[in-house]
């Protein structure tokens, strides 16, 4: 929808003459104020005040983010201990960044057992946008994206982080992984069955 | 001989109250101060991270980090500055807003140990006009400062503020003399003693004066809504962009005692100075009397400064509230502002006190 900005605005008389108008903001700002600074005193007596702050000491105190935060891609590990991953290469392919690289292993010729693996799987975080392709291509449930945001380090080789680093268990991952069955709705007639 | 001593022993104490007030005090505790009542009026937390042992003590640690890091930042100077002129002007821009404090009384006459105490450094004959003399010096620190960092933004800051400070001097000395002519001296001690009588106070005898003063001072003082000199969305930093370290930290001091001594002219020009309405000096000494002549003198002296000191923070506390309330005036505003509206407001409020005081006389 357009905006347009009304650049002719015809300030009253009482509005141009300035002083009622910064006497009204002044009143307005020194309101919060006081109340800011009265509400201090049932604080330091232990009391809940009327006015919370909504400032959140950031390293002390996080917040908990929404399900459909996209903080950084994570494996997911099922009960047995296994990578649900195939090493298909499906994430690898969907990445615009280029940041997944997947060494696969498999173990032909056996029955019943686990046929494919990723040997490595190895995502750079400095390179990652984390924008969720990955998820969505994913075909076994196995790559998602978590509320993990904080990355800290002194060199870049550590930004590349192994599937040992980005293992969480399938029991972590289970608001995600609903979350993602609403959302791309893809597994619906599978999800029943798994 | 001993009497030249003893006089030269008071006024140097004089000053030394005067510097650790201003240098020592105000201008420290202000850097928190805006900091902290900023983000009370906004609905935040603000400075409380700097901790020693833990302690965070409302976040007034964060002075100390402030002036460490101030003192040990590197010290820059660009390529193209003129170096003498570029380490100057900080010390033009400063001096002057600690000088103007020499004729600024801070408390009446007492007799003290059968000595007369006037608790001014200097008592000028010509108080009120030697303050803007000096204040109006501080106008060279800044253009010399936007000059000499060889800058673009600095020197258009600079030019700004010569603009500014040049327009709105005009009508501050204007406004003066309009509290010059109901109070019929120049020295500052004289004005304050005037306004013991409650009635004779200057916010009642010139209401105009009071806001047109106040708005010019802080015009004089470049703090928003006048802050086009420093507009930062727009001249980056104005004339100290290229300023770094502690001269950095003179422009800013003086800017925070400026602030002091804009809320002392105007507890000693409108709102009676060192008084409590009702409450004179006789009074105070004549309560105390117990405590002997020098005794209740010192009572009235330490209640005087402190009362004067109170008003000065509340006003301290408007400019406070006026800078983090209103948004910046364009360019043309602020002159349309200092030109068209308050200097011949000025002119109307110097006529009309003149035709009052005829008619009452």
């Amino acid at each position: 929808m357009a905006y347009y900005v009304d650049r002719n605005v015809k300030l009253t008389w009482w509005e141009k003459s300035y002083l009622p108008e910064i006497i009204r903001g002044m009143y307005i700002t020194s309101r919060h104020f006081f109340l800011n600074l009265f509400g201090f005193i049932p604080f330091l007596l232990g009391q809940k005040k009327e006015r919370p702050i909504f400032t959140v000491y950031y390293p002390e105190q996080t917040v908990k983010y929404p399900m459909a935060y996209r903080g950084r891609p994570v494996l997911a590990v099922n009960e047995k201990g296994n990578y649900n991953c195939v090493a298909c290469g499906l994430c690898e392919a969907a990445c615009p960044a280029y940041c997944i690289d997947i060494i696969p292993g498999s173990n032909p010729g056996k029955q019943n057992e686990l046929e494919r693996w990723p040997d490595e799987f190895t995502i750079d975080m400095a390179i990652c946008i984390f924008c969720g392709f990955c998820e969505e291509a994913c075909p076994e449930e196995a790559i998602f994206m978590s509320d993990m945001c904080e990355f800290d380090m002194l060199d870049r080789k550590q930004m590349k982080y192994n599937k040992e680093q980005l293992a969480v268990s399938t029991e972590d991952l289970k608001d995600r992984i609903e979350f993602t069955r609403q959302m791309s709705g893809k597994w619906n007639y599978s999800s029943s069955s798994r | 001989m001993t009497d030249i001593l003893i006089d030269l022993a008071i006024t140097l104490v004089k000053i030394g109250f005067i510097l650790g007030v201003t240098v020592g005090f105000f201008a420290p505790i202000l850097t928190w101060v805006e900091r902290k009542q900023s983000a009370i009026m906004q609905d935040r937390i603000g400075a409380n991270r700097a901790d020693v042992m833990g302690f965070r003590a409302l976040g007034l640690f964060h002075i100390i980090a402030d002036a460490l890091k101030m003192f040990t930042k590197e010290d820059f100077i660009p390529d193209g500055a003129n170096k003498f002129m570029h380490t100057l002007s900080p010390i033009i821009a400063l001096v002057p807003a600690i000088i103007t404090f020499a004729v600024v009384p801070f408390g009446g006459q007492y007799t003290l140990f059968g000595k007369e105490v006037n608790l001014v450094i200097s008592d000028l004959d010509v108080g009120l006009l030697f303050v803007f003399a000096i204040a109006s010096l501080a106008t060279y620190g800044y253009v010399i400062a936007g000059w000499s960092s060889n800058n673009n933004w600095s020197m258009l800051g600079s030019m700004r503020t010569a603009a500014q400070m040049v327009s709105y001097e005009v009508t501050m000395g204007l406004t003066i003399i309009g509290v010059l002519m109901v109070f019929g001296t120049m020295r500052l001690t004289e004005i304050g003693a005037i306004q013991e009588n409650f009635f004779r106070w200057g916010i009642f005898l010139q209401p105009v004066g009071f806001f047109m003063f106040f708005t010019a001072s802080i015009a004089e003082n470049k703090r928003i809504p006048f802050d086009n000199p420093e507009a930062e969305s727009e001249l980056v930093a104005g004339y100290f962009t290229e300023y770094s370290g502690l001269k950095f930290g003179m422009f800013f001091m003086a800017e925070f005692i400026e602030m002091v001594t804009i809320g002392a002219l105007i507890t000693l020009l409108f709102f009676g100075a060192w008084h409590v309405p009702f409450l004179s000096t006789a009074t105070i000494i004549s309560l105390f009397d117990f405590l002997g002549a020098t005794g209740s003198n010192i009572v009235a002296m330490l209640f005087h400064v402190g009362v004067f000191f109170a008003k000065v923070t509340f006003f301290i506390w408007v400019q406070m509230t006026i800078r983090w309330t209103l948004p910046r005036f364009r360019y043309d505003q602020i002159m349309n502002l200092g030109w068209k509206i308050l200097l011949p407001l000025s002119l109307i409020n110097i006529v009309v006190t003149g035709i009052i005081i005829l008619a009452l006389a």
